[in-house]
């Protein structure tokens, strides 16, 4: 009798572990925090528990300056999420060394990684690629445009829809007129940039860059050429708002803070370049004053617009079995471009993006065309391990010459030197 | 009065090897945390300050190459010299005002309570929310610049300037560590027994005099124990500096904990950053064995 | 002048200054009060409200469910309690015997203890890190609590206190038959009591609001701290700074009530310790 308790027992023990175990399984998902899309995610997350009951997904998020830091510490120390969100411009600190999982576009439903391209915008993918592999599959893809204020526009005398500015010369002009004193204070900013995070500068100065011909680093990547002709004249317009038209003003502009998209819809500032989710950021409210026109150009015959984008990853320390059921979790994030866009106005970078049934509302009211037309144009920023070190050194740069009226090119020259001592670093 | 207990005794050891054995027991527990939490993880960062570890590939050996790194870094250099003008821009005006604070409600002043109570919450703030708060205060829109045009002072962008961004955050430190060290000087004058002011009086001596001949020598410990600990806390600031202005404009509030933790956690180099804090750390025990020399020259008589 | 009127005129000044002084010290507590209360425009409105037009009560509960704060709360308590028990106990057991006792390399070992205050925790990040790791804490409050439980500058504060507690005492309980540990709890500890007391505030405060540990150790939502929640309310470019406020306004409470409390004990904690080296 005893021996056949402990046998039942036992065996109850077995099962309940088996059971408990294949319960216990779960996919950890961290993001970083951006509340528009976080909410989102977080649906996707109960969405896939309620149909998954035996995987189960806990998600995370963190704020979005320490969750870099946190992620590279946990990648170091093999105790990293399952599944996590990159910025695209950080995505090269982790596959230089090796630290993500490659994706198998089979898993996701595809033939091959050229089919895969297929269905999404040209060079969408470009930026996840690295030495022919994908790393990573885009969330969103966002993109940098001008944002205007139209009354302060009609007040002026302008035509919002004809007088906008197409060139970085026309924001000049126009914001002569927008521009607002009170003796020798400024009260409201014409135009300005935002100051507050090297991230941004970066996406400027970069496509600035491009637009003149040039670019940060080599093609190998290996030299800093920021300094160069196309460099300097990109510095020179980042500037000559403050210092030369006049129109921009850094004590008045809350850009100095971690609030730079909330000059806009204040009323502080009459034009700002912003991305596509601030749509969904300001409310359907203050976008009624708004318009939003392309990306800024050199020259418009041949524009170039900078992207960026989110994408998910995955941890490489897992088992075969464990990466294709990360697969099957990415494929369930993605599926839905069209919701992805309602709920967080970002634009998903699926080729059809702009045919899907619903877009045409959107394409009317909430200037999808011009933010995919931004992404057709759009290059993402220099792919470089050494990223966050290039951006603070331009950043600084940037201080330089904006708030103290340093000569362009001597500040950049130092830039460089930085820039260099840090490639040279093995 | 005490019960006869029979504890656990060596009896066969004498009285004064067992209180030997007793009093080190005693210091084991925190001794063999500390061996655990920092004392190791202290040596395997001067370990680590020999070799490249980019955090996720396994380390390589690299000898000393990382000290020459730091040491040719211009930008360590910058933040070397900005942790020492936060250093003393901070401590110096502490000694002095946290002093005038303790004299001033070391007097019989009506309301006393209520006044120390005010003047003391600052410690009960989170460093967290001081950040924050701060950073709001100093926007070019807030309340700092709010007042000063009251007064007639021009908008200062506080934060995003160069010449003023170490400054305020000098500002708060002071602000925060006056309370902190007051109340260790009014604790220290307090304890000064009333006759000895009394007998100078009696002696003919002023106000002044009393404080420079009395107060001042009996405190010298107090004075100098409120140096050392306001020199280091003071060095180890990292939270202001990371929320409010992330190091700038242009690296003019890098203190040198920020710059380690963005070498580290940000360009992935752990061996420079390593070598960073073992600098230091060289630099803050020298410091404090300097101070702590003085210290044991200031006794008490 | 009279020497009369100078120290009246004296005295006046000195109550101005003392008001001024008060007002610069309260500042930044009055400006985190109305911000919380008032709505996102209002913040930064030109020129400058120092009240809001109508307290906006709703931003409390509006902050309080951008995130689980309930636990984010309740994980900061318990960190901070913990790790001030922590402190409490085994700074004074080390502070006793570094006191009281005499034993080879007791100097020493008080020198190389405090040597650790010099170290910044950035430093040791990753090192602690994986000791942490390598002990299975990761993720967990032991991973949270059991790194801090321990500092050098609660061992200084209590060795110097009980330095001064006369050794007539200790020696009388021994003659009595008093074990070494029975000293400690009967003797020691009761007469400790203001620096007990310093020792608690302080700690508690410090460790009230962890910020860079919790974000290395925990990333369950379930373990952060309040301060991780905090830092999450900001955006990539926007943040609800009223919102923010409130949550630094209900931050505050827990501190200010322990400071309130323990005020009398801190003063003369400080006082009768560290001071006669």
């Amino acid at each position: 009798m005893r021996r056949w308790l402990v046998a039942c027992l036992s065996f109850v023990v077995t099962a309940a572990l088996v059971a408990g175990s294949a319960f216990a399984q779960t996919i950890t998902w961290w993001e970083h925090s951006n509340p528009p899309h976080n909410n989102y995610s977080k649906e996707l997350v109960a969405d896939w528990n309620k149909t998954h009951p035996t995987m189960q997904v806990e998600y995370e998020f963190f704020a979005m300056t320490p969750y870099f830091k946190k992620l590279s510490a946990a990648l170091s120390t093999r105790s990293a999420a399952d599944m996590f969100t990159v910025i695209d411009t950080l995505l090269p600190s982790f596959t230089t060394k090796e630290v993500l999982a490659p994706i198998h576009p089979e898993w996701l439903g595809y033939k091959n990684l050229d089919d895969m391209k297929k269905a999404y915008l040209p060079g969408a993918l470009d930026g996840y690629i690295h030495d022919g592999k994908l790393y990573a599959v885009p969330m969103i893809a966002a993109t940098f445009s001008l944002y205007l204020n139209r009354k302060h526009f009609q007040e002026a005398g302008l035509d919002p829809d004809k007088d906008y500015p197409r060139t970085w010369e026309d924001i000049g002009r126009v914001g002569q007129k927008l521009v607002k004193m009170q003796g020798s204070t400024m009260t409201r900013e014409a135009f300005d940039f935002a100051m507050h995070s090297s991230a941004w500068t970066m996406w400027y100065i970069e496509g600035l860059t491009r637009q003149y011909g040039g670019s940060i680093l080599d093609p190998a990547g290996k030299k800093c050429t920021a300094n160069g002709e196309a460099g300097v004249k990109a510095m020179q317009v980042r500037s000559m708002y403050v210092h030369k038209y006049k129109i921009s003003d850094p004590t008045v502009s809350l850009a100095t803070n971690a609030l730079p998209a909330d000059d806009l819809p204040k009323g502080r500032v009459s034009m700002f370049i912003t991305h596509a989710g601030s749509v969904a950021q300001f409310g359907p409210k203050v976008m009624e004053d708004m318009k939003v026109v392309p990306f800024p150009q050199v020259n418009p015959q041949k524009p170039v617009s900078i992207i960026y984008g989110f994408a998910l990853a995955v941890n490489p320390h897992l088992s075969e079995a464990k990466q294709k059921q990360v697969h099957e979790l990415i494929r369930h994030v993605v599926k839905n471009p069209k919701e992805w866009y309602d709920k967080t106005s970002y634009p998903y970078p699926s080729a059809n993006f702009l045919e899907l049934p619903g877009m045409d509302e959107a394409r009317k009211t909430r200037y999808l065309d011009v933010f995919i037309g931004d992404i057709k144009t759009g290059t993402y920023v220099t792919r470089t391990a050494y990223y966050l070190e290039i951006s603070d050194a331009m950043h600084r740069a940037m201080e330089r010459v904006v708030l103290k009226n340093e000569d362009p090119k001597a500040s950049l020259d130092q830039a460089c030197k930085e820039i260099d001592s840090a490639l040279a670093k093995p | 009065m005490f019960q006869q207990r029979v504890g656990w005794r060596w009896p066969s050891l004498s009285l004064q090897t067992r209180l030997c054995w007793a009093g080190f027991l005693f210091v084991l527990p925190a001794l063999l945390h500390l061996i655990v939490f920092k004392f190791y993880p202290m040596v395997e960062a001067f370990r680590l300050s020999f070799y490249k570890y980019d955090l996720m590939t396994p380390p390589v050996f690299h000898g000393v190459e990382n000290y020459k790194t730091v040491w040719n870094n211009p930008l360590f250099h910058q933040s070397f010299w900005v942790s020492v003008k936060y250093m003393f821009g901070v401590s110096v005006p502490e000694w002095f005002l946290a002093f005038a604070l303790a004299l001033l409600l070391n007097r019989g002043m009506p309301g006393r309570p209520v006044i120390r109570l005010a003047y003391f919450f600052p410690i009960a703030m989170s460093q967290i929310v001081v950040a924050l708060v701060w950073k709001f205060m100093y926007n070019p829109l807030g309340v700092v610049n709010t007042l000063l045009g009251a007064v007639g002072i021009g908008r200062i962008n506080w934060l995003a300037t160069e010449q003023s961004a170490l400054p305020a955050l000098i500002l708060i430190g002071i602000w925060r560590g006056i309370p902190l060290f007051g109340v260790i000087y009014l604790a220290g004058l307090q304890s000064i027994p009333k006759e000895y002011h009394e007998a100078a009086t009696v002696d003919g001596a002023g106000p002044w005099q009393s404080l420079r001949h009395v107060t001042i020598p009996l405190l010298t410990p107090t004075i100098l124990f409120v140096m050392v600990m306001s020199l280091l806390s003071a060095m180890k600031v990292f939270l202001n500096p990371l929320v409010m202005t992330e190091g700038g404009p242009n690296g003019t509030t890098r203190v040198l904990p920020y710059f380690i933790y963005e070498t580290a956690f940000a360009y992935h180099r752990m061996g420079e950053a390593a070598a960073a804090s073992m600098v230091l750390f060289a630099f803050a025990f020298a410091l404090t064995l300097i101070q702590l020399r003085l210290l044991r020259r200031g006794g008490v008589e | 002048m009279s020497s009369r009127a100078l120290s009246l005129w004296g005295g006046r000044l000195l109550t101005i200054l003392t008001i001024a002084g008060i007002g610069v010290t309260l500042l930044p507590y009055f400006w985190m009060l109305s911000s919380s209360l008032k709505t996102s425009s209002e913040v930064f409105e030109l020129p400058v409200r120092w009240l809001p037009r109508e307290p906006q009560w709703s931003n409390y509960p509006a902050a309080l469910s951008r995130g689980a704060f309930g636990v984010y709360f309740f994980n900061s308590a318990v960190v901070a309690l913990a790790v001030m028990a922590g402190n409490l106990l085994v700074c004074s057991l080390a502070g006793y015997g570094l006191a009281k006792f005499r034993f080879p390399y007791r100097e020493l070992s008080f020198r190389a203890i405090l040597s650790t205050l010099m170290l910044p925790l950035e430093i040791v990040l990753v090192p602690t890190f994986l000791v942490v790791r390598g002990l299975g804490l990761v993720n967990s409050y032991g991973g949270l609590i059991i790194p801090l439980a321990v500092d050098a500058f609660g061992i200084f504060l209590m060795r110097q206190y009980i330095k001064d507690l006369p050794d007539s005492l200790i020696e009388a309980a021994r003659l009595d038959g008093c074990s070494e540990r029975g000293i400690f709890w009967r003797i020691i500890l009761p007469n400790c009591k203001p620096a007990l007391g310093a020792l608690a505030l302080l700690t508690f405060r410090d460790n009230w609001d962890q910020f860079l540990w919790p974000l290395i150790v925990a990333s369950k939502d379930t373990l952060k701290t309040f301060p991780l929640g905090l830092a999450q309310m900001e955006g990539i470019d926007s943040a609800a700074y009223h919102e923010i406020m409130a949550i630094a306004v209900i931050a505050m409470i827990p501190t200010a009530v322990i400071f309130l409390f323990f005020q009398r004990a801190f003063v003369r904690g400080i006082a009768l310790s560290g001071l006669k080296e």
